[in-house]
């Protein structure tokens, strides 16, 4: 119980199982003895997965117009009517 | 024309160029600056901004990283200049999220079960925004490109001007904040 620090640094390469294997089969063993640290690893997989589900906030369209009309503005302004450098 | 030559062309003065490169980045970086603002005001704000500065600085960019890790570092600056007067929570060691049982004591962490049970899709994400707005943007950036941007490590830590250790442990650190206010919210709901 008293080694969950050891863990520490190979914790998020475990959850994202990126881990070597011989490190997921220590952090495994320690794991197969360590409730809390089951749920710390579940919760953990949890809290990643819960950030990419839900809603995205889309670029608002008027938004873009706005900032298409000003980079035309500005790159008038930095290279010409023609493209060449003002 | 490939990333390279679209750049190339850019630089010269190729507005097309410079709107094919741009085109797969203008709802990322929008979706980025709202993650870690929090409002949309100053994401319309880092939004226009971090594109204003990629039309000035095109021209000297020097095809050291790809286009996408260049215009992501752009908004890291405009985004650090619009927080920099936030006063924005900060965390500990990641020592201070570990069990209690790691110091001697035998704790129960909560187990959350299925999140969904407790709250709608719509409450979940309006906590962690909410979490994440509030975080210091040193913290909050690296979770977000790497797990809502799903950007590599390598890749967080170039458009940061950080080391990637230096981003594993703070990825790691907002992850176990954000855990740690999650089972908070989780077992208040429980509680009733």
């Amino acid at each position: 119980m008293d080694n969950c620090r050891e863990y520490l640094e190979n914790l998020c390469a475990y959850v994202d199982n990126e881990a070597d294997d011989s490190i997921c089969k220590e952090i495994e063993k320690h794991l197969a003895d360590c409730p809390d640290c089951r749920v710390m690893v579940d919760t953990l997989r949890k809290t990643v997965k819960l950030c990419r589900e839900g809603r995205e906030e889309p670029l608002p369209g008027e938004l873009k117009a706005r900032m298409e009309a000003i980079l035309e503005q500005k790159w008038k302004e930095k290279f010409g009517e023609d493209g060449e450098d003002a | 024309m490939n990333e390279k030559e679209l750049i190339l062309a850019a630089r010269g003065g190729d507005r097309d160029a410079f709107n094919e490169l741009i085109s797969n980045y203008t709802d990322r970086i929008y979706r980025l600056a709202w993650k870690l603002s929090g409002n949309q005001e100053d994401a319309e704000d880092i939004f226009q901004e971090t594109f204003l500065k990629a039309v000035d600085n095109i021209d000297s960019f020097r095809l050291e990283s790809t286009f996408g890790t260049w215009l992501y570092s752009i908004a890291m600056n405009v985004m650090r200049t619009c927080f920099a007067k936030r006063k924005r929570m900060q965390l500990g060691p990641i020592e201070d999220f570990l069990p209690d049982h790691a110091n001697g004591v035998n704790s129960k962490l909560l187990d959350w079960g299925d999140p969904h049970d407790l709250f709608e899709n719509a409450q979940l994400r309006e906590m962690i925004d909410s979490f994440l707005s509030r975080m210091s943007p040193e913290n909050s950036t690296p979770f977000v490109l790497r797990y809502m941007e799903d950007m590599s490590v390598k890749d967080v830590a170039e458009v940061m001007g950080l080391s990637v250790p230096a981003v594993k442990s703070r990825i790691l650190r907002t992850r176990f904040a954000l855990r740690e206010y999650l089972s908070e919210k989780f077992r208040e709901k429980k509680n009733g």
